[in-house]
């Protein structure tokens, strides 16, 4: 089943400097229980693919579709009900005044479910005294544990990952990385992750975009992009991460 | 780290004991009633202008007046005004430089270019005009000075709040469906209070001058009641042959204002560190 | 073994009161690119403040000498160049290049190399030499700013080039050419390089030695290829079981 559809968008920046084209005619679709990955180096258009996604910013054409429904131009507080973003610095993403217990609370859109909260934790591989804490308590994997944490707690069914672990250190990543792998194979995650580290892309996803310049220069099967990439420049970033391999 | 925690507890000492006076000052005003040795309003014939003493330890003034008792009740109005003051300011500035931050826009636009246009006058020439045309007494004063003291605060929780709301924690709170309302009140608020309220502080200093300033030329208080900067007015006439009729209230004035700042400044150092 | 260049002895420092640096022991080479890894917190940067005697970090023991002597500020530019993360630091984002490097040069004393500097450029694969010193910092992209930096701590020919962190805020492929480069200014300049970063993968691609920092400590220094395939501490081990690496490869 089709989660989530992208066609066509576009996205102009008509700024001081002049007119940025960020997103160039981007499509892609998103099926349940399937991690799609967008790589790209900076400015490469994937955190405005990213925010057009989400709705914090509308398309400058194009249009979106939850479940074949249209969303395009929905504001968070309408797609938040069904896709959760999960910011780049976990820390900043939580109110350094509320505990963690609190900020997850708040997700829940009224619903209050102690167990449930528990449950998570369990699942992200937290602990119950963590939830008193506060943003700047916690470890920076650890908050990034507890907002995905959070982002369950809302019972969307598709998480935004934004650059989640470029913040983190190779281990703690690794960590992340291994919750993310254990939530898929128990098909509890249908995701879309940014990032520009193609080596950990291809360690998640099922599918794989490259963007450059804001067009989706190849979109396909992980194995198919790793393994017989057709651009000139996913050869040029697979061999920039094949030359750091050990 | 042990120089950030060492000047730390430096600081901590001194918030507590400055904020101890300011409490001990604020305590002799509000229990002027029971502290008062003599009636601030009663005069007498036969006790004009007496030197400090055991009955009257401040002297008395002109009309007999026991000057210990008038400088307490004075001050009961001065500070009990200035804390009004404040916190009207506080409130209204605060909601304002809120609802600017958080919407931005024409409003925001509006709003800023009002508050230049208050900043562009010198505070007290601006009161002192103001306090004249309402010619109503203390509040009248109050008004007056509070016509520009809004605007420091709005224009502190704007920025601040314009900050606070490209933080990603106000966009995590967007994807939770809450409302504007909501995050401003506890998202917004709780995180700019600080800073806005230690500049709540060091106003209070501030405003005690411009008040007693506005008293003292005659736009503030009537004078039978007691008032610092009145009261100062009012002996000036005779300060060579009673000086403790002005000397006391205006020694009143000075450490008040100087106990009060000094608590702005240490809860500001406090912050930054 | 090579004339041994830079020679720390039991170095121990610490910011105020907590110690960061505990008992390093390190000889860098002439020659020779040695790679500093190490997780935040490790201690890697404060390595290099320590060698730059930076005056934020407290030396409690040991002793770092450069050649024979005691290093600091008046070697540092001269005999030791450092290059930083961000690039941006580095310049006046509004003067154009040739008024900075000329100025970098007067201020130790030293003549307008025209030459070496095309030589520096031409080895960093910039063209237009004339053209990229009329510009200024801000018209460059972070990779550009970083050669231009690295060309400016290589106008005085130090022997010792201290390179903390300088890939990390770069794209990948950028970061490569930026190793390339620096390989490519060993060859010709016989420069050695100390390099810190938090990428194992970047280390193996330019290293002769590796050390792996860990909470302040030296866990493991050796020969990169050894390091690397045949890791004796537990946490190197663990370190290289995280790498990120590609599927199906």
């Amino acid at each position: 089943m089709v989660l989530l559809e992208g066609k066509n968008l576009n996205k102009c920046f008509n700024d001081k400097i002049g007119y940025t084209n960020a997103l160039q005619d981007v499509s892609f679709t998103l099926s349940k229980g399937e991690v799609l990955g967008i790589v790209g180096e900076s400015g490469s258009g994937k955190s405005t693919l990213l925010r057009v996604i989400s709705g914090m910013i509308p398309p400058s054409s194009g249009s979106l579709y939850f479940k074949g429904e249209e969303y395009t131009g929905k504001k968070p507080r309408q797609t938040g009900e069904f896709l959760q973003v999960i910011f780049q610095n976990a820390k900043s993403s939580f109110d350094p005044r509320m505990t963690m217990e609190k900020a997850i609370l708040e997700n829940g859109r009224g619903k209050k479910d102690k167990d449930e909260i528990l449950r998570l934790l369990e699942l992200v591989g937290l602990e119950e005294r963590q939830l008193s804490r506060r943003a700047g308590e916690l470890s920076g994997g650890q908050c990034q544990r507890m907002s995905i944490a959070r982002a369950f707690y809302s019972n969307a069914e598709i998480l935004l990952c934004d650059e989640i672990t470029s913040a983190l250190d190779v281990s703690t990543q690794a960590r992340v990385v291994e919750l993310l792998q254990r939530l898929k194979s128990d098909g509890k995650l249908s995701a879309v992750f940014i990032s520009h580290d193609i080596a950990l892309v291809s360690m998640i996803c099922d599918r794989i975009m490259v963007m450059k310049d804001g067009r989706c220069v190849e979109q396909g099967s992980t194995d198919e992009v790793i393994g017989n990439p057709k651009d000139e420049y996913t050869r040029l970033l697979i061999d920039s991460v094949k030359r750091q391999a050990i | 780290m042990k120089q950030r925690t060492l000047r730390e507890k430096k600081l901590k000492k001194r918030i507590i004991v400055v904020s101890l006076l300011a409490l001990l000052i604020i305590l002799m005003t509000t229990f002027a009633g029971v502290i008062a040795p003599n009636d601030p309003y009663t005069t007498s014939a036969s006790s004009i202008r007496m030197a400090p003493g055991a009955q009257y330890p401040f002297g008395t003034d002109n009309l007999g007046r026991c000057v210990f008792s008038r400088v307490l009740y004075g001050g009961r109005t001065t500070i009990a005004a200035t804390f009004l003051l404040v916190f009207i300011s506080f409130s209204i500035g605060t909601v304002i430089g809120m609802l600017c931050g958080y919407y931005g826009g024409i409003l925001d636009q509006l709003l800023m270019r009002l508050a230049d246009i208050m900043l562009a006058f010198p505070q007290m020439v601006v009161a002192i005009a103001v306090a004249g045309i309402l010619n109503a007494g203390m509040s009248g004063a109050m008004v007056a000075l509070g016509i520009t003291m809004w605007v420091s605060f709005a224009r502190l929780s704007r920025s601040h709040t314009f900050s606070i709301k490209k933080e990603a924690y106000i966009q995590a709170a967007f994807f939770a469906g809450k409302s504007d309302f909501y995050i401003i009140m506890v998202h917004v608020f709780p995180n700019l209070l600080a800073p806005v309220l230690t500049n709540a502080l060091t106003q209070i200093g501030t405003t005690m001058i411009g008040l007693s300033g506005l008293s003292f030329l005659g736009l503030g208080v009537v004078p039978p009641k007691a008032e610092w900067g009145s009261m100062i007015s009012e002996a000036k006439a005779y300060i060579q042959i009673a000086p403790w009729a002005v000397l006391f209230p205006a020694l009143a004035t000075i450490i008040t204002i100087i106990v009060f700042n000094y608590l702005g400044d240490v809860v500001m150092d406090y912050m930054e560190v | 073994m090579a004339e041994c260049l830079l020679d720390i002895k039991k170095l121990c420092t610490s910011y105020d009161e907590s110690m960061v640096l505990k008992e390093i022991d390190l000889s860098v080479y002439k020659g020779e690119v040695l790679c500093i890894v190490g997780e935040s917190g490790s201690g890697k940067s404060t390595l290099i403040k320590a060698i730059c005697e930076d005056k934020s970090v407290r030396v409690n023991e040991g002793s770092v000498m450069f050649k024979g002597s005691h290093c600091g500020h008046k070697l540092l530019g001269s005999s030791i160049g450092l290059v930083q993360q961000n690039p941006e630091g580095a310049f006046n984002p509004l003067r154009s290049f040739d008024v900075q490097f000329a100025e970098t040069l007067k201020s130790h004393k030293r003549e307008p190399d025209k030459e070496k500097l095309a030589a520096i450029f031409s080895t960093l694969g910039l063209k237009d030499t004339d053209k990229l010193l009329k510009m200024r910092p801000y018209e460059l992209s972070g990779g550009m700013n970083q050669r231009m930096a690295i060309a400016a701590s290589l106008l005085l020919n130090p022997e010792l080039l201290l390179c903390d962190e300088i890939t990390s805020a770069l794209d990948v492929s950028t970061a490569i050419a930026v190793v390339d480069e620096l390989l490519r200014l060993r060859r010709e300049f016989g420069v050695t390089i100390v390099f810190v970063t938090h990428n194992l993968g970047i280390a193996a691609n330019i290293a002769d030695r590796v050390a792996i920092m860990y909470q302040g400590k030296i866990v493991e220094i050796g020969d990169a290829k050894d390091v690397l395939t045949n890791p004796k501490h537990e946490y190197t081990k663990g370190l290289l079981r995280d790498v990120p690496r590609l599927k199906a490869m």
